[in-house]
């Protein structure tokens, strides 16, 4: 669908919503994409911006145009305006900080306000950081909404492309799309650390070998 | 168009075609079109006659925020005014003259926004103001679809945006929403219902749109509306008939499976909800799941049996009565079967839903014994459904093997979700430990009869199952290989598995076997089978490197759980293992391990090689021979390297630095195998042969000084020889702490003179610096905060291990230390809000972390000392400062508990009793004036202050002791500074504070009391140190027990110790718990109108 006033390319493009609280990296992960950087800095973003990704598919070349949506309530500008016309979204939280995975479920109505049915990601950005507050299994509302959700970290470009590799397949409905060559990504910040996750293995391993406790809570949590 | 219209479009407009200036003028326009007293009125006439979405949008979006921010101050009429073009807009989209437009007609977004328009007017005014609004509203539903469309979208966003409870609500807007609910309730709910059943009977079969619309509205309410108006004679027929009869569009039959999901998940009692069930007759759904194996119609269907059924289940848990109990467990053997269907036949989201039930239902089982037929049979077929779900497709098969991008997708995908399934397996295996194991024999063995090409997956299926069963055994019954075990284990470790070249079968074969490698243990007959696994070409020598990894990790395992067991194998495991040996010190090798990610980066070899050959077991000949052929070509091979680097300087330098990591690795790993006591004590030899590598090592730190990896891999080494060589480390130690920090130093200097030359970078900083901090740290940063840490981290192993034997090396670091520190830490804390959690704060953060524990170590290791020698003297001020902000107001508790305990040591070790020379002059008066002040009271005082945290209480004991300590080291000088100035300006009572002198005392004298006991018993002849009797407090002097006073003599404890194990009792719990009280008295009675900072 073109966009009104959307400068064209003769592939096909796509508005792509993206939404979080603010300082949960929106910015950063779109940055990611070819011509990014990583920004140590924090910057609220001021309204929204837009970035023409492009991803090449096995069935051709494709573009999300990603609205970098701002967080923070004060710097809003139109707000849900922006959402006129999304074709698919990723809501953002940070799963170092608590609060901005309790706002998920507002984004996502607000969201879903203007945009109905569209496929939408739910990730979880700076899982390389050690101290989460937000643990992967705490992590339920995609099930209540049927989302797809997505543990990333911009910064070390982990996962970057799983969200929009979902997104490509749900709209053009071909659930054997891939992407054929990688989009240039700014290099990772973090190397994985060897040591540490040897260490982490060993507990993991260690953990695993402890018979469990004799209730069946795992799931419940 | 107009200005109005052209404005708002141009703001919506993205497209980077704008122009700047003209789009700021069109958005300033908007803007202050919205402070306009008639803004209200522009609005609704505008929405209604133009013909862009944006202008609309714009348009209730202003109006709905003006409905927030200034409708309340308006006036009556035109409040009025609002209201009846809202409901008109929402009701037949006809208003006004020239609009001739149906409103209704629009897209979605907009009649959404209206709806939430008219929800911001309920939520103001419903049902006091504008009681009518629902009544009204319902007078229009026979104007057709697009109005009754109109009134869910309403209903909807009631739900949404007032009442339901998926969305965090304050308080106020809780009570909201059940004033709206209550007046709704009494009001109009049942003629709204009512009006739906019309609807929905009137329209099913000529508009199934708007039918499940409204289907979607009922759903929404049922939890909070009297079940009578829906659970009854005429609905649940119209539902029912919905969902089993072919024709209805599937999204309309799932709306209404959906509300029958509603019905049954009400909260009733369970007496009435076990009626309610029966009376639904839910096997006439039964026959429709069979039938639409593929419909999207099936998910609803799947989630509605398994609501149904684990509303049985919860209502078996909760009745008492066996005959009624019958009931339930009844209809729940019936409903089972098509449970069981679903998951295997239908493709659906609601895997998830049935798993979690199945896990219930298996749950319930674990307090009966023996199991009914029944149930015997359901967890057969439970097992089934597990084995038939974790089964990859063949699809993937060659994906999977290499793997390729998407066989790594698949099988990650697969990890995720098989976790669910596998934890029901655990519990299945609990429950029916006899049926679980049989059915995996029976699975493993048919895979492994029939092993072809044909079945990788089935064989791979079979092998998780065993793997996972696992973990629901108890580490006794795998010992004894209680149960089946006996016959599997020996069954897997002597398969031999046709298709082991594939990835994902050798993976599976070997978590399996390292799972049950504690059997072995006890069955060491197993030994040379286990280690064949590993070192023949199904472990570490497989073809497909990601295995061979993997192998030498898991390896690395079963060896540290049976190394005493092995003694007799190592010549036999040390010759298979030459090879991968050789490896580490091949370059290609190298670059290729550290270029893939992943955890197996070999060093698992050494370290398992390291454990074998580490042990006492060993002959003192072998084991110098062993590492010795270890590390003699591998020092050899970094000495090399680093010669060569040395002299030139080429592009091949990554690739040396990647073999030198690798060799640094390895050698690490191998050591972690020798305790202190051989390499120290009993075999001083291999002592040596470890200080001789370190010495290498050490070089790595010249020669490349700003490589991090290396750097990170060295510092790794002296951590783990610190510990493995004890105080003989000692000699080595100048040289490589001096190298480490001398590092930063040069690297300091490099990235200085950038920042100087690229002038426009740190302009950059500046104008971009909106949190007001990172610019300026930035530019200010002359090391990697990292870098700091790690160092600090060693410094702080050091400590602990040595105590004050490192008095004097740490007194020649700390002030490179401190100089450092202090030069990036912020002194008056980080910011906070968005965006505070920036990469570069949190480095910083840490980085002030490990400084506080560093300083904690210090002084609780007697060597404070080191803060006051010549060279540390000028950070004294600004280290107590820092300590002092801290411990008032940092955010972390523990963090600020961490500083009161350092003052308290500090006031120990540097203040004598009166009328001795001070050791630091003014600090004495800094502790009464300042510390004692701002931390023991101000910072108390403030409601931050949270006594019901615990790690908060924990604080607040330590500021008491500190008060306590300071009575001891100051006396009356302390007491009556703190009493008379600081508990004045509080506005303390007289008699609160008299209470607290005496309650300080009383602790003090307790301590002196027993103290004076001591002496005056004359037990004290040889502790000159004790203190003169005080002849104030003799009624204090209660005996000691006396098996303590001779405790504390014989072992001659120190002072301070002796005092600390006096005031341990129960009084300075007494103190506490009066000072905690007089806080709170303070506080209550200032009422958080006074302001100390």
């Amino acid at each position: 669908m073109a966009l009104p006033n959307q400068q064209t390319v003769d592939y096909p493009s796509f508005k792509l919503v993206i939404v979080g609280d603010g300082g949960t990296g929106k910015t950063t992960f779109v940055k990611r994409h070819l011509t990014g950087e990583f920004e140590k800095k924090y910057e609220p973003t001021i309204g929204v911006e837009v970035h023409p990704l492009d991803f090449f598919t096995n069935c051709g070349k494709i573009r999300f145009y990603c609205w970098d949506t701002a967080g923070q309530e004060k710097f809003g500008g139109l707000r849900d305006g922006y959402y006129i016309h999304g074709q698919c979204a990723i809501i953002m939280f940070d799963v170092t900080a608590r609060l901005t995975y309790k706002n998920v479920p507002t984004w996502h109505r607000d969201l879903c306000r203007v945009c109905e049915n569209i496929p939408i990601v739910l990730c979880g950005n700076k899982v390389d950081v050690k101290n989460r507050q937000v643990k992967a299994k705490q992590v339920t509302f995609h099930r209540k909404k049927n989302l797809q959700y997505y543990e990333i970290s911009a910064k070390s470009n982990y996962n970057f492309e799983k969200p929009f590799l979902y997104l490509a397949r749900k709209l053009a409905g071909d659930p054997n799309l891939h992407f054929v060559e990688s989009p240039a990504l700014a290099p990772p910040e973090v190397q994985i650390d060897m040591a540490a996750q040897q260490q982490h293995e060993a507990e993991l391993a260690a953990a695993a070998a402890q018979p469990l406790p004799d209730d069946d809570d795992e799931l419940n949590d | 168009m107009d200005d109005l219209e052209k404005a708002i479009i141009i703001s919506f407009d993205e497209s980077g075609t704008i122009d700047h200036e003209l789009k700021s003028r069109a958005v300033s326009y908007c803007q202050q079109l919205k402070e306009s007293p008639s803004i209200c009125r522009v609005c609704v006439e505008r929405v209604l006659c133009t013909k862009f979405v944006q202008v609309q949008f714009w348009c209730l979006q202003t109006l709905q925020e003006f409905l927030h921010l200034r409708y309340s101050s308006r006036s009556p009429e035109e409040k009025l005014y609002v209201r009846e073009s809202v409901m008109s807009m929402a009701c037949d989209g006809r208003i006004g003259e020239k609009g001739s437009i149906r409103f209704l007609d629009g897209p979605s977004f907009i009649k959404n926004k209206l709806a939430q328009v008219l929800v911001t007017l309920i939520y103001f005014e419903y049902p006091m103001i504008w009681s009518s609004v629902f009544v009204d509203f319902l007078q229009h539903l026979n104007k057709g679809a697009a109005v009754i469309d109109m009134f869910c979208r309403v209903l909807n966003a009631l739900d949404d945006e007032v009442i339901s409870l998926d969305y965090p609500r304050n308080a106020e807007e809780v009570v909201v929403a059940g004033r709206i609910k209550d007046g709704m309730r009494q009001q109009c709910i049942p003629q709204i219902v009512r009006g739906w059943y019309d609807i929905v009977s009137l329209y099913k079969n000529s508009d199934p749109d708007v039918c499940t619309s409204v289907l979607d509205s009922l759903r929404r309410c049922i939890s909070w509306i009297d079940i009578g108006l829906i659970a009854n004679n005429a609905f649940v027929p119209m539902l029912f008939e919905l969902v089993l009869v072919e024709g209805p569009p599937e999204q309309l039959r799932g709306a209404a499976a959906n509300c029958v999901l509603a019905i049954v998940s009400k909260r009733m009692d369970p007496q009435s909800k076990l009626s309610m069930l029966q009376s639904l007759q839910m096997s006439r759904v039964f026959s429709v799941v069979a039938g639409n194996g593929d419909s999207e119609l099936i998910s609803s269907l799947a989630a509605l049996l398994t609501g149904y059924a684990a509303e049985l289940l919860d209502c078996s848990k909760r009745l008492d009565s066996e005959e009624i109990k019958g009931i339930s467990t009844e209809l729940l053997d019936e409903v089972l079967p098509s449970v069981f269907y679903v998951m295997q036949n239908c493709e659906m989201d609601a895997t998830f839903n049935i798993v979690q039930f199945l896990s219930g239902y298996v749950a319930t089982m674990k307090s009966l014994s023996p199991l009914r037929e029944k149930q015997v049979l359901h967890i057969g077929q439970i097992l089934e459904v597990i084995r038939s779900q974790i089964c990859y497709d063949p699809v993937y098969r060659n994906s999977l093997n290499v793997p390729d991008k998407i066989g790594k997708e698949e099988e990650y995908r697969m990890e995720e979700f098989r976790k669910d399934f596998l934890v029901l397996l655990r519990s299945v295996g609990r429950v029916a430990p006899d049926v679980t194991q049989l059915y995996i024999r029976n699975s493993l063995a048919s895979a492994l009869v029939s092993s072809s090409e044909r079945n990788i997956e089935e064989v791979e299926a079979a092998l998780s199952l065993f793997h996972a069963l696992g973990e629901s055994i108890s580490e006794e019954a795998m010992k004894t290989g209680s149960g089946m075990l006996r016959e599997l284990v020996p069954m897997l470790l002597s398969a031999r598995i046709n298709c082991h070249s594939h990835r994902l079968v050798a993976l599976a074969y070997l978590e399996t076997v390292t799972r049950y490698v504690k059997f072995v243990q006890e069955n060491t007959n197993y030994i040379p089978l286990v280690l064949a696994v590993f070192l023949d070409e199904r472990g570490i020598h497989h073809p497909n490197i990601y295995v061979s990894r993997r192998a030498s990790y898991l390896f690395m395992r079963v060896v540290k759980l049976l190394k005493a067991k092995l003694v007799p194998y190592i010549q036999k495991i040390l010759q298979s293992l030459q090879d991968k040996v050789g490896q580490c010190m091949n370059s290609d090798w190298s670059v290729k391990v550290q270029k893939s990610s992943g955890t197996e980066d070999g060093s698992h070899i050494f370290e398992a090689i390291g454990l074998l050959i580490g042990m006492e077991e060993v002959s003192p000949e072998k084991q110098s021979e062993y590492l010795s052929s270890l590390l003699t070509p591998l020092c050899h091979q970094v000495k090399e390297l680093l010669l060569d680097a040395k002299v030139q300087n080429q592009d091949d330098s990554f690739e040396k630095i990647a073999v030198i990591q690798q060799i640094v690795m390895a050698i690490n790993a191998l050591s972690k195998g020798f305790s202190e006591r051989l390499v120290t004590a009993s075999r001083p030899t291999i002592g040596v042969m470890f200080k001789q590598t370190l010495d290498i090592l050490l070089q790595i730190l010249e020669v490349f000084p700003k490589v991090e990896l290396l750097r990170n891999k060295v510092t790794s080494f002296i951590h783990r020889m610190v510990d493995t060589l004890g105080a003989s480390v000692f000699p080595y130690l100048p040289k490589a702490l001096g190298q480490l920090i001398a590092d930063s130093e040069n690297t300091a200097e490099l990235s200085h003179d950038c920042s100087l030359r690229s002038f426009s970078k740190s302009y950059r900083f500046r104008t971009h610096d909106l949190l007001n901090m990172s610019g300026k740290r930035l530019r200010g940063l002359s090391f990697k905060p990292k870098e700091m840490v790690s160092f600090l981290v060693l410094i702080n192993q050091l400590i602990c291990k040595f105590n004050s034997l490192v008095g004097n090396i740490l007194e020649e670091l700390f002030p490179a230390i401190a100089s450092r520190v202090f030069h990036v830490l912020p002194r008056d804390g980080f910011p906070s809000g968005p965006g505070s959690n920036t990469e570069e704060i949190r480095e910083l953060q840490e980085l002030q972390k490990t400084f506080y524990t560093f300083l904690h170590v210090v002084t609780t290791h007697d060597l404070s000392s080191v803060f006051l020698s010549l060279k540390s003297r000028v950070y004294l001020d600004p280290l107590i400062q820092l300590l002092l902000h801290t411990s008032c107001s940092h955010k972390d508790i523990l963090v600020r508990k961490a500083c009161v305990q350092i003052f308290i040591r500090l006031i120990k070790d540097w203040c004598a009793r009166p009328n001795v020379e001070e050791k630091v002059p003014g600090f004495q008066n800094f502790i009464i004036e300042t510390f004692a002040i701002n931390c023991c009271l101000y910072s108390v005082l403030d409601k931050s202050f949270e006594f019901r945290d615990a790690n908060t209480l924990v604080l607040f004991g330590e500021i008491v002791v500190a008060q306590k300590v300071m009575y001891e080291k100051f006396g009356d000088e302390f007491l009556v500074h703190f009493v008379s100035k600081a508990f004045q300006t509080a506005q303390c009572p007289q008699e609160l504070a008299e209470q607290y002198c005496q309650k300080l005392q009383i602790v003090h004298c307790l301590v002196y009391g027993y103290l004076n006991f001591i002496r005056l018993s004359g037990i004290s002849r040889g502790l000159p140190w004790l203190p003169k009797p005080q002849k104030t407090f003799p009624m204090l002097m209660k005996p000691l027990p006396a098996f303590n006073i001779a405790y504390l003599f014989r072992l001659e404890i120190r002072r301070d110790e002796i005092v600390l194990l006096l005031s341990k009792g129960s009084d300075i719990k007494a103190l506490k718990v009066f000072y905690q009280s007089l806080i709170e008295n303070l506080r209550h009675q200032q009422n958080g109108s006074l302001v100390f900072r």
